[in-house]
Order: structure tokens, then sequence, then C-alpha cells
């Protein structure tokens, strides 16, 4: 299989996921919408975190702290300075963005196991840092978060219909950005500095700057989804800034296949739809959930689309 | 157009580059020879910048870029191709490539194009391929090519980056005397204003192709001279030729 070949298979995955999203929009009801704008949002976060892991190479254990970032900057821009939420959305993902930078700047000089420990460092400061702060309600967390109003649009953000629908928009949106960014020439520097980082060193890259501006575009998308999140519950605490959080990320992208997105999403769904159904039937899902991802990657160590992708080759060698 | 003065290296005890200087002219074909261990890999990364010496200054084009780290000097134009194969293992022969020339051409920070859309980045792959005789498996992945057919994506990788000095690593190493011929045509036909250094084993491809040589022993710079006075040389023979000479 060619190179655009496998990038033409994605691509119609993510049609049908598409399509399947919608027809699953237009017949769910008022749960079914709740769910989808969970999926959504949670495939938005496992992207950013692809993008980073899958991507550039860069196995952050602390992704949750630009969600957090995302989520509390929402909240503090709504409602303790009383900014309309349509303008905190954007302005979440410049807080996070900015976060992501400073974090960055230290993180990006360490590769491996120290990186994976300082950004698990970073992500439990942050959480810390939350769980104690009077101003964002610590422990308890913050509630009263509005949702954008889009009246003039003909929408009603505060019915779950139109916010799932409209959270399903911005995923595909971003599934489309960062699609175009890993297929362009910057996502090749980062798929070599991924590779072989010290042949990049010497075709001239400057290797850091690059890892820098993965690490920012990461944890400004991971910020949208934490925006998205804080409004859709109309509420945060510390418990979205959890290293469990970016613990269940990282291996919903190993599970879906790093580095292909499409991957990621039906991961991220998998996990919302599985805790969702299964923990009504077992006590023991998240056993069960274990369970299914040991064998996913026992099975196919490049993950759901990775196997997919094996399997258009071997079909493709037999065709050709 | 690279100048090296006064280099040296220690690993721990070993003293591996001794006060080494070295001066390619602009166009020069310019063999390292030396015995196994005696520090010629260790000098290109001196002179590359991928390992800090203790002592000593390197120029490149009249620019003195001892404090530059090995990304600068690349982008200055100082390419090196490397001993063992040093690819982008799972991707594709153009993939390699194209992240090469991506560099090469200054695109790295381009997000909002398609890397497919750059016509120019195609063509220099394709004219890159077509040089260094991998054009045949563009759509193979680098780690499943034949061990020769790497070893020319290796030489690729460093030619792609147009440099103004370019250094070989023993480029015919572990090929067949096809490969080998090839190489030695690749290297003949290379622009003519381009400095080359290649460590090469094989005496009859060096006397072949270089217009000076430096022999290397034990770190140190034992001859420097024309393929003619290396010959003569009762040293080189003694140390290096002795076997075959
Ligand atoms: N990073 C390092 N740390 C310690 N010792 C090293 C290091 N790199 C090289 N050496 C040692 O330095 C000596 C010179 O190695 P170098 O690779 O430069 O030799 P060479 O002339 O290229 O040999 P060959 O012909 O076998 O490629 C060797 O003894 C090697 O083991
Ligand atoms: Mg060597």
């Amino acid at each position: 299989m060619t190179d655009l070949a496998q990038d033409r298979l994605r691509l119609a995955v993510a049609a049908v996921m598409a399509a399947a999203a919608l027809l699953w929009w237009a017949t769910a009801g008022f749960f079914g919408h709740e769910l989808i704008a969970q999926v959504a949002i949670f495939a938005i976060f496992a992207m950013s975190l692809d993008l980073l892991v899958g991507t550039a190479g860069m196995v952050s254990l602390g992704h949750a702290a630009f969600f957090g970032a995302g989520a509390y900057a929402t909240a503090g821009l709504t409602v303790l300075l009383g900014w309309p939420a349509w303008l905190a959305l954007p302005a979440s993902m410049v807080v996070a963005g900015l976060l992501a930078v400073v974090v960055g700047a230290f993180a990006v000089r360490l590769a491996g196991v120290f990186f994976i420990m300082i950004t698990l460092a970073i992500g439990e400061m942050v959480h810390a840092y939350l769980f104690r702060s009077r101003t964002f309600g610590g422990d308890d967390g913050l509630g009263g978060i509005p949702r954008p109003d889009l009246g003039a649009l003909g929408l009603t953000l505060d019915d779950p219909s139109h916010f799932s629908l409209a959270v399903l928009t911005l995923a595909l949106l971003v599934y489309l950005g960062l699609r175009q960014v890993v297929g362009s020439p910057f996502g090749q520097v980062l798929a070599g500095i991924h590779r072989n980082e010290a042949r990049m060193r010497a075709l001239g890259c400057p290797v850091r700057h690059y890892k820098l501006a993965a690490f920012t575009l990461a944890g400004a998308i991971a910020g949208l989804a934490g925006s998205l999140a804080a409004q859709h519950n109309n509420f945060i605490s510390p418990e979205l800034v959890t290293w469990t959080t970016s613990g269940e990320a990282l291996i919903v992208v190993i599970v879906g296949g790093m580095g292909t997105l499409v991957g990621p999403v039906a991961g991220a769904a998998a996990v919302i739809l599985a805790g969702h159904y299964l923990s009504g039937l077992t006590e023991y899902w998240m056993f069960f959930m274990g369970l299914m991802f040991v064998a996913v990657v026992l099975i196919a160590g490049d993950g759901l689309q990775g196997a997919l992708e094996r399997l258009a080759r071997r079909f493709g060698r037999a065709a050709g | 157009m690279l100048r090296a003065e006064g280099l040296d290296k220690s690993f721990g005890a070993l003293h591996v580059a001794r006060d080494v200087s070295l001066h390619l002219a602009p166009g020069v074909r310019h063999a390292l020879i030396g015995p196994n261990g005696a520090g010629k890999t260790t000098l290109f990364d001196l002179l590359c910048g991928m390992v800090a010496a203790d002592a000593g200054r390197v120029w490149l084009d009249g620019a003195d870029v001892t404090a530059a780290s090995a990304d600068q000097r690349a982008r200055a134009g100082l390419a090196r191709s490397f001993q063992r194969n040093n690819l982008f293992a799972d991707m594709t022969v153009a993939a390699n490539l194209a992240t090469a020339i991506v560099l090469a051409q200054g695109h790295g920070p381009v997000f909002w194009k398609g890397l497919r859309r750059l016509s120019g980045v195609a063509a220099a792959v394709a004219e890159i391929a077509a040089l260094v005789g991998v054009d045949g498996v563009m759509n193979q992945p680098a780690d499943t090519l034949a061990y020769g057919m790497q070893r020319q994506l290796e030489i690729g990788l460093a030619l792609a980056l147009a440099p103004k000095v370019l250094l070989l690593d023993e480029p015919t190493s572990g090929m067949s005397p096809d490969e080998t011929a090839a190489m030695q045509r690749l290297i003949g036909g290379l622009p003519p204003t381009m400095a080359v250094l290649v460590i090469e084993h094989d005496m009859d491809v060096v006397f072949d192709f270089a217009d000076r040589i430096t022999v290397l022993d034990y770190g140190t710079v034992l001859f420097e001279g024309t393929p003619g006075e290396v010959r003569q040389s009762e040293a080189v023979r003694r140390r290096y030729l002795g076997a075959e000479a």
C-alpha cells in the first residue's frame, strides 16, 4: 500500500465514522445526544494527544493538564469574570496553548522516560494547584458554566440536540485540521523526529523548536476539548485533571492506532460507549475493558487502524 | 570551504583526535583513510558538531561554526552520511527523501499546505532518487530494502541537502562491485563546486577519485598529500598500505 492509498483509507474510515455519528445523532433522544457530546469531546482530546504521541513521538502522561486548563479557563472567564461563553472558548485555547509553551519549554529538552516523567509531574502539579485553589472552588469545583448563545444562528445550545451537533461539528473540524497538519511538510518533519531525531539534526532540523510547536498545538486543542467539557457539564472540578484522564487518552491512542487520528477517534468512542453500556451490565466493566485493550495490543501492536491497514495491504497484494 | 584546526577529543582515557587539522578547498575530492578505530568517524562527528570537541576550531565557508550545533552546521551547508545506515526505517523511500528535501528547501514550518501539493519537493525527490538509483523502489519502506539500496538511500539523504561540503562515511561498505562502481560514478558526477570528504577503505576507489588524501592513525594526521605522494610515503606504506604495497 502506498502512502497515498493509506491516506485514502484513513479518509474513508473518517467518512464512515462521521456518517455513523450523524445517523446516530438524527435518531438519538436526550440521552443519546448527551452521549454523543461526550464522545465528540473525548475524541477531540484523543486526537490532540495523537498529534503529540502518534505523529511527533512524544509520549505524554500529563496531557490532562491542558484539558483542565481549557476547562478552568472557561469557568474562570465566564463565571468569575462574566465573559460571554463564545469568547471564552477561543480564549481557553489560548490559555491552554500558553501553558503548553511554558511547560514545553522545559519538557522538550527531555526524551523518552524523562519526558513521560516530567509531563506526569507537571500534570500532578496542575491538579494539586486546582485542588487547593479557593478561587476555583478547590476540590468542590465550580458550577454554573454557560454555553455560548448562538440564538442568532437559530441554535439553542442548552438543548442537548443542538449542543451535541455543534460539538460533533467541531470534532470534525479538528479532525480535518489535524489531518491537514499531519499531511503537511510540518507533519512530515514531526514524523521524521519521531523516527530518528539524530538524523533530523544532521539534516538541519532544529528539533526542539518543532517539538515545542507540536506540544503547543496539542495543548491548545486539548484546551478546546476542556472548554467544551466545562460547557457540557456546566461544571468543573479537579477530577478533570487527574493523571488517569491522561492515561485513559493515551490508552485510547495506542489501542486505536497511533498517528492515524481516525484510530484514536474510534478508540474514544469505544471507551465512552463501553463505559456507558458495560457499566450497566457488570460492576467489573473496567476489568473487561482492560482485558479487551490487552487483547487488541497483543493481537495488533499497531492498534485497530494499524490492523485494518495491514489487512488492506494484504488484500492489495492479493489483488495486484 | 571547510577548515578545522587543532581538533582534540578524548573519550575517557582514549584519545581519538589529537590536534587534527584539515582543509577542504571548494570542489575538492578528498579521501580520509586509516585503520579501524583510527578516529575517522569521530572526526566526522567533530566536524558536524554531533560530538563536542575538547579543543580546536571549525570554519565553514569562512564562518566560525565551532559553537554552532549540528543542525545549524547542516543548515549552513555541511551534510554527512553515516557509516551505519541511519534512515527513517519504516517510512517509504519517497518519504525518507521528502523529509530531507522539506528541510533543505525550508518548508518545515509550513503546516497549512499538503506535502503532496508542493511540486518543488516532488521534483527534488525524483531527482535525488534517480541520482542515487532508488527510483525503482520509491514506495517500499526503507527497512525492507536490500542493504546496498539502503546504502544508496543513506547517501541520497545527505545529497538532498544540496550541501556545500559533503562528508561520506564509507559509502561503498557492504556494496557489491557493481554498486561500488555506481557509487564511484556518482561521486565523480557530483557538482564541481561541492567539497567532498570520503572515508573509504578500498584503496582502488580512493586512488580513483581522490585529489587529496589524509591518513589518520591513532587520532593523529599521519600524512596529507596527493595520491601520488601518499603512494611514495614511507610512513604510510609502513603503517597502512603495508600488506598491499
Ligand atoms: N561515543 C564514544 N564513546 C567512547 N568511545 C568511542 C565513542 N565513539 C567512538 N569511540 C572509540 O573511538 C575510537 C575511534 O572510533 P571511530 O569510530 O572514530 O573509528 P573509525 O576510524 O571510524 O573506525 P572504523 O574504520 O572501524 O569505522 C574507537 O576505539 C571507538 O571505540
Ligand atoms: Mg568509522
